[in-house]
């Protein structure tokens, strides 16, 4: 039977469009949103398993309406079907509610292998993808940037830890989390947005506890600057380099 | 469910040894926000250590300022995985019920914090820089949106609240403060946990050539230099500087660098005179690879990048109009 691969998608605003108010320090997410940049690896790690092994892929994603925007980039990637579990926002719930939401759906999925993106680009907990596994109880390889379906019935991973580069072997079941330098992602093609769809998507209204008693969190907001450096704005670039070249001087650095 | 557990005003701080049995830098940085949570909530400080072979490096944490010093120590935890690591975790909090867990922030840590939380439904708040108590809540505060704002976690309720601490956070302790500790041995059945994942290797981080280590100026390339191509003008400004190139982990893993540039957390740690930062937004991972530089200059367009924050000199602009510029300003 085809591998069973579950992919944990999170679609977040585009971190490189956000502002941040100078007055308030608070964020505003401008631009659109996307799939968190570590998940598109999990995703490619996914469609490659298929296409050179055979494996039947699934996107999870918990969010808003707009969520399955994500979900159809995945699915015009070449994923096989999507799950939408419906939420208004999920980063008002703790990543424990968030896990646990997930792994209600996971279990009856019976995945071989989960993979997800080892944190997301805007509240970066890294606590999702090792809740699912405890949840499941299953084990996790972290940080992976390397994957090979090999030897027969197991993963060859690689991934970097303090250490240096470790490599690591598991059989399925097992929890995957990627990072950067796994893959290169592809764009959908044409032909993969038109074969998109038609595959199948279920959304399913799912209730998420908001913030609980044992855990609460403000707004982010940009902190002080912390080191007095000279900050230099607003000015030409050849007026920028001038200064710069005087102040290198100054401190005897050139 | 049942009532969960009062616990006590103890604060557990979870330290962590290399390959080597050796103890990480950041477990003296435990120690030393340990001690200060503990102060804060006056109750004691209790330091556990796994590992294979680490009973020598656990009796520093006592005499680097814990008040308790657990330690289990087994050759089936030589290669901790997360679910060894989590065994441990919860056996050692079911030993000395602690209000407040403090662990490292490493890539083992950050693996199994998580799950203890899933476990034993307790609060997490992730990789926070600072910590504090307010009243009844342990408020953490932590980088959010790549390190360019930070929100503040706050921690309540009668069971353990665990923190994952961000190395490079807090000032080390030092273990001649005291007097050398004795350990309490932590026994924990580790059943299969520790095979699941088989670690088959682990090859230190690569080193290259050795002018990036011993530079005096390094000039580190980022993502906003848009493709390999432009690396010419980092090349080029590094001459004029006469220094040598480095680069962030965007750059070497798209192939526009060698590995072996790469610096930061995954990477080589530089410590020259100055470096200068180009296109590089300045995420923590990246930071620790440069925080022993005598001056960073940063030359980037977000006036909120990271970098500016540990930046002796920061211009926000556009690298392709400043660094040209810079390369003529050098001009003898
Ligand atoms: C476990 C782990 C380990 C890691 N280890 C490392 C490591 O060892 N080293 C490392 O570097 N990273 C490491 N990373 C990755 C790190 O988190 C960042 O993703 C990486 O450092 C970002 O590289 P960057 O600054 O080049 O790119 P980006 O974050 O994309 O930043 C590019 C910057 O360029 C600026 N810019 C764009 N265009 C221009 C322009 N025209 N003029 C001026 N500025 C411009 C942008 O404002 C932005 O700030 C690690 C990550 C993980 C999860
Ligand atoms: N709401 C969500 N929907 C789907 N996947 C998620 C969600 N939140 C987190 N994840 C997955 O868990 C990873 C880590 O998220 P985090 O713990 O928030 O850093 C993400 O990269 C996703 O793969």
């Amino acid at each position: 039977m085809a591998m069973n691969v579950v992919v944990l998608v999170k679609q977040v605003p585009d971190t490189n469009a956000i502002k941040i108010e100078r007055a308030s320090g608070t964020v505003q997410p401008g631009g659109q949103h996307v799939i968190s940049s570590y998940d598109q690896y999990a995703i490619e790690a996914a469609i490659r398993l298929k296409e050179a092994h055979g494996a039947e892929v699934t996107v999870l994603t918990l969010g808003p309406a707009g969520a399955k925007d994500a979900l159809s980039r995945a699915l015009a990637m070449g994923a096989d079907k999507a799950i939408h579990l419906v939420t208004a926002n999920p980063n008002a719930s703790d990543t424990l509610a968030v896990a646990e939401a997930m792994a209600g759906h996971l279990r009856g999925l019976n995945p071989d292998i989960v993979l997800a993106g080892q944190g997301s680009d805007d509240y970066e907990g890294n606590q999702v993808g090792p809740q699912v596994a405890e949840l499941l109880g299953l084990p996790v390889v972290s940080n992976v940037n390397g994957l090979e379906w090999a030897p027969v019935g197991q993963l060859t991973l690689t991934r970097d830890i303090e250490d240096g580069r470790q490599t690591v072997e598991v059989a399925p079941p097992v929890v995957l989390l990627a990072i950067s330098g796994l893959n290169e992602p592809r764009y959908p093609s044409l032909k993969g947005i038109m074969a998109a769809k038609k595959k199948p998507t279920e959304q399913i209204a799912t209730d998420v506890p908001v913030a609980s008693e044992r855990i609460a969190w403000s707004e982010p907001v940009a902190p002080e600057q912390t080191i007095a450096g000279v900050m230099v704005r607003d000015v030409p670039a050849a007026e920028a380099a001038k200064q710069l070249a005087g102040w290198l001087r100054e401190q005897k650095l050139i | 469910m049942a009532e969960p557990e009062r616990h006590s005003g103890t604060v557990l701080a979870v330290a962590e040894s290399d390959r080597g049995g050796a103890l990480r830098p950041v477990s003296w940085e435990m120690v030393t926000a340990g001690r200060a949570v503990a102060d804060a909530i006056g109750g004691p400080l209790v330091a556990l250590l796994f590992g294979s072979g680490v009973g020598d490096a656990a009796g520093l944490l006592g005499a680097a300022g814990a008040d308790r010093v657990l330690c289990a120590d087994d050759p089936g935890l030589a290669n901790a995985n997360s679910e060894a690591a989590s065994a441990v975790l919860v056996d050692a909090i079911a030993a000395v019920r602690p209000s407040v867990v403090l662990i490292p922030g490493t890539t083992l840590g950050r693996d199994y914090a998580p799950r203890v939380a899933a476990r034993l439904r307790a609060g997490l708040a992730a990789d926070a820089v600072a910590l504090a108590v307010d009243g009844d809540a342990l408020v953490a505060t932590r980088p959010v949106f790549g390190g360019r704002v930070q929100t503040e976690v706050r921690l309540r309720g009668p069971g353990a609240r665990l923190v994952t601490v961000h190395p490079g956070s807090f000032p080390a302790a030092s273990p001649q403060d005291g007097v050398p500790q004795a350990i309490e041995g932590l026994t924990v059945a580790l059943g299969d946990l520790e095979t699941r994942v088989r670690v088959r290797d682990t090859v230190a981080a690569a080193s290259g050539p050795v002018d990036l280590d011993r530079a005096t100026i390094v000039v580190g390339g980022g993502r906003g230099l848009k493709e390999a191509g432009n690396f010419g003008l980092v090349e080029e400004l590094a001459t004029s500087l006469d220094g040598v190139v480095g680069a962030t982990r965007a750059v070497t893993d798209a192939g526009w660098r060698p590995h072996h540039e790469q610096i930061g957390q995954t990477g080589r740690t530089v410590a020259p005179r100055l470096y200068v930062a180009v296109g590089v937004s300045g995420a923590i991972q990246h930071l620790v690879g440069i925080q022993g530089s005598d001056y960073i200059v940063a030359i980037n367009r977000d006036p909120d990048a990271p970098i500016f924050k540990i930046a002796s000199f920061g211009i926000v602009g556009d690298l392709f109009e400043v660094v040209p510029a810079l390369i003529d300003e050098l001009k003898p």
